[in-house]
């Protein structure tokens, strides 16, 4: 502590230090949340022009609007299965690569690529890859006509967008997933292999328990990831369609906002999502994190 | 106590490893072949120093690590092959190994949960074998929660609780303090008597081996140099390694060369009388010199070290280091020159190019030891 304090002299000088990102992160969250919080209170005219304060009369009409709850209802299933996914198969690409199966060396590296690339051209990569004609169920559809059409099919296109987004949180996942299983010592697995418990078994008993802290991690923020970065995936893949069956509440708002100019409306209901996802990872640390045992 | 006596009580089986050899990869061979034969119920003591091979050994007869080579069988039956659940060992590990998420009791009880065993009866075994290693009051605690010492006693507590006929120990009282490290093992010593499994126990500290082992198996470089019993390695050690590794402070060992009457020393004194030519090591314990007045060789004191109940003097003979151990209070001439004389009884011959002991060298009336053996 006290080298601390012999280092900076004044007090101004870590304020100083400390200012530009605390000015970026002011600038580009706080200030965009409030933002938010209060224009939801107000009546905004889409094109300019002075604004009313309406009070919750703008929470009334979201909440009343049977569009908000249907797009609701697509962004928990959306996080539900996506995160979900999104920590499983990462979870066995890492148990697996643990365990020195195959090329872990190759596919290491290769699960780890996924990490540089932007949300936008995975979609425009996947859009491809799942494209009813030339991509990798085009085969299939050649012999059951109409079995793969994102295009037309609502659930086609959500398992589409499902897929792009596991694939696209699978390196971070990973990694994070394989550090924990590698911090293991090994004697526990002989012991517990003393202890006759089979490979599978020990998944289960030693394994998991172990690496709940990083489990709990990947889970709390994919599941605040899955709401907000898919926002990319729909734009590219699928702009929201067919037929509405992939409007998450994200890209709702961002279509509320702006293309239909509702900017009160969009704020309203990113009000609402911000004030869900708190939630929502309040309630994970609130039941689960008090559960995980750090100890090694 | 006699309730918890029956309770608890192995089928020891016995332990044989014939031809068994380790490589890890094409060009080290850390165990070359060895053949060990293992009593039923006899505790063995695997002592060498660090990297000799004593894990490795332990870890193929648990089955944890392949055998590059030969067979292990264990109550007459082949295992090399098997998985370690189907061996009937347990093994006790150095750093305990224990489940940090589960409690002191599902820690014991794993191995029966995994076995199928009805949760009633893994109660009420855990609760004999809690009693045995003394944890009764700990049971819901968490191994976090626990001191070094209760940590290994958990670790032991659930090697034995199936059982087993087999038991393995690797060094499992190293991170442990002095004072505990000796209640520990008296304690191990008492559960081995009462459990009564064929125990094997890695240690690289003589004084476990010395006090825990029936018989001592002395590794080096996976060979093994003797195995015998603690008294027969300590008063005849087969071959030069193991002498300087038993005792402490160590035996001394000097070159010395026969002329055919007698044994000299590099500056010609003569140490004792041998009827053989060539060069020879010749063993002496520092606690077996004895320094008198009538002594005809000489030494030179270069350093004294007061221990308390015993003085360790540090000579040059034929500049060579000899240590010599005297008792408290023992009257030594002021003067830099000893006179000593090495009792005949108590000097070990070896051969200068292998190392082996060779017996009976100066046993001029007793009748040759039968219990030295050579393995190789
Ligand atoms: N998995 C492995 N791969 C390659 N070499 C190994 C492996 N495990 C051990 N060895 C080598 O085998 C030799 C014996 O190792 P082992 O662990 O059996 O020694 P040890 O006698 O138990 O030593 P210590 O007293 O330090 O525990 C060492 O030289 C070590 O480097
Ligand atoms: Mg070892």
């Amino acid at each position: 502590m006290s080298s601390e304090s012999s280092l900076f002299g004044h007090c101004w000088l870590p304020l100083l230090l400390v200012a530009p990102l605390m000015l970026l992160i002011v600038l580009f969250f706080y200030v965009p949340v409030f933002q938010a919080f209060y224009w939801s209170f107000f009546l905004e005219q889409p094109f300019g022009g002075g604004s009313e304060f309406v009070g919750l009369q703008n929470f009334a009409r979201v909440l009343s609007d049977p569009e908000f709850w249907m797009a609701g209802w697509r962004t928990i299933v959306f996080m539900l299965t996506a995160s979900t996914l999104a920590v499983a198969v990462p979870l066995m690409l890492a148990i697996a690569a643990d365990r020195k199966i195959g090329l872990s060396y190759a596919a290491r590296n290769i699960l780890v690529w996924p990490k540089g690339i932007a949300g936008a051209a995975i979609g425009v990569v996947f859009a491809f890859i799942f494209n009813p004609f030339v991509g990798l169920m085009a085969p299939l559809n050649a012999l059951f006509p109409g079995l793969w059409n994102p295009g037309m099919d609502g659930t086609d296109a959500f398992v589409t967008l499902v897929a792009a987004h596991v694939w696209s949180g699978i390196p971070f996942n990973f990694v994070i997933l394989l550090a924990g299983l590698r911090s293991i010592p090994p004697t526990m697995y002989q012991a517990a292999a003393m202890d006759g418990a089979s490979p599978w078994r020990r998944i289960a008993d030693v394994q998991l328990p172990l690496i709940m802290p990083q489990l709990f991690l990947t889970f709390v923020l994919e599941f605040t990831e899955s709401i907000t970065s898919v926002f990319a995936l729909i734009d590219t893949m699928t702009g929201g369609g067919p037929g509405g069956s992939t409007t998450l509440l994200v890209y709702k708002i961002y279509i509320d906002g702006f293309r239909g100019f509702d900017l009160s409306g969009a704020s309203t209901q990113t009000a609402i999502l911000m004030v869900f996802v708190l939630l929502l990872a309040a309630c994970q640390f609130v039941f689960l994190g008090r559960r995980i045992n750090y100890e090694r | 106590m006699t309730a918890i006596d029956t309770a608890i009580r192995a089928t020891a089986a016995d332990i044989e490893l014939i031809g068994v050899t380790k490589a890890y990869d094409a060009k080290t061979t850390v165990i070359p072949p060895i053949n060990v034969a293992l009593r039923p119920g006899e505790f063995t003591v695997v002592l060498g120093p660090s990297g000799c091979g004593k894990s490795t050994l332990l870890q193929m007869i648990a089955g944890l690590e392949r055998v590059s080579g030969g067979k292990i069988v264990i109550g007459g039956r082949e295992v090399q092959d098997l998985e370690p659940k189907h061996r009937g060992c347990a093994m006790v590990f150095q750093n305990y190994a224990l489940y940090p998420h589960m409690t002191v009791a599902e820690n014991m009880a794993y191995s029966l949960k995994v076995a199928g065993v009805s949760k009633a009866d893994r109660a009420q075994r855990v609760g004999v074998v809690a009693k045995m290693v003394g944890l009764a009051d700990f049971l819901p605690r968490k191994p976090g929660q626990l001191s070094g010492g209760q940590r290994q006693r958990v670790a032991i507590g659930r090697a034995i609780i199936r059982e087993p006929g087999v038991l393995l120990f690797d060094e499992p009282l190293s991170n442990l303090d002095a004072q505990l490290r000796h209640d520990m093992r008296v304690e191990l010593a008492d559960l081995h008597r009462r459990i009564g499994a064929t125990s094997v126990f890695v240690t690289h500290d003589q004084v476990e081996a010395m006090t825990l082992a029936d018989r001592i198996l002395i590794l080096n470089k996976g060979l093994i140099e003797q195995f015998d019993t603690p008294k027969a390695i300590y008063h005849h050690p087969a071959s030069v390694f193991v002498a300087k590794f038993i005792g402490a402070p160590p035996m001394n060992i000097l070159a010395v060369t026969g002329d055919g009457s007698a044994l000299r020393l590099a500056d010609g004194q003569v140490v004792a009388n041998y009827a053989d030519k060539g060069s020879f090591q010749l063993g002496i314990r520092p606690e077996d010199i004895a320094v008198n007045a009538g002594g005809s060789i000489k030494a030179e004191i270069r350093y004294r070290e007061d221990l308390g109940s015993h003085e360790i003097l540090e000579t040059n003979i034929a500049d060579q280091n000899l240590r010599i151990t005297m008792p408290f209070g023992a009257e030594i001439d002021t003067e830099q020159t000893l006179s000593l004389s090495f009792p005949r009884a108590r000097l070990h011959l070896f051969d200068s190019e292998t190392g082996r002991a060779i017996h009976n060298a100066f046993d001029d009336a007793k009748t040759a030891p039968t219990f030295v053996k050579e393995y190789q």
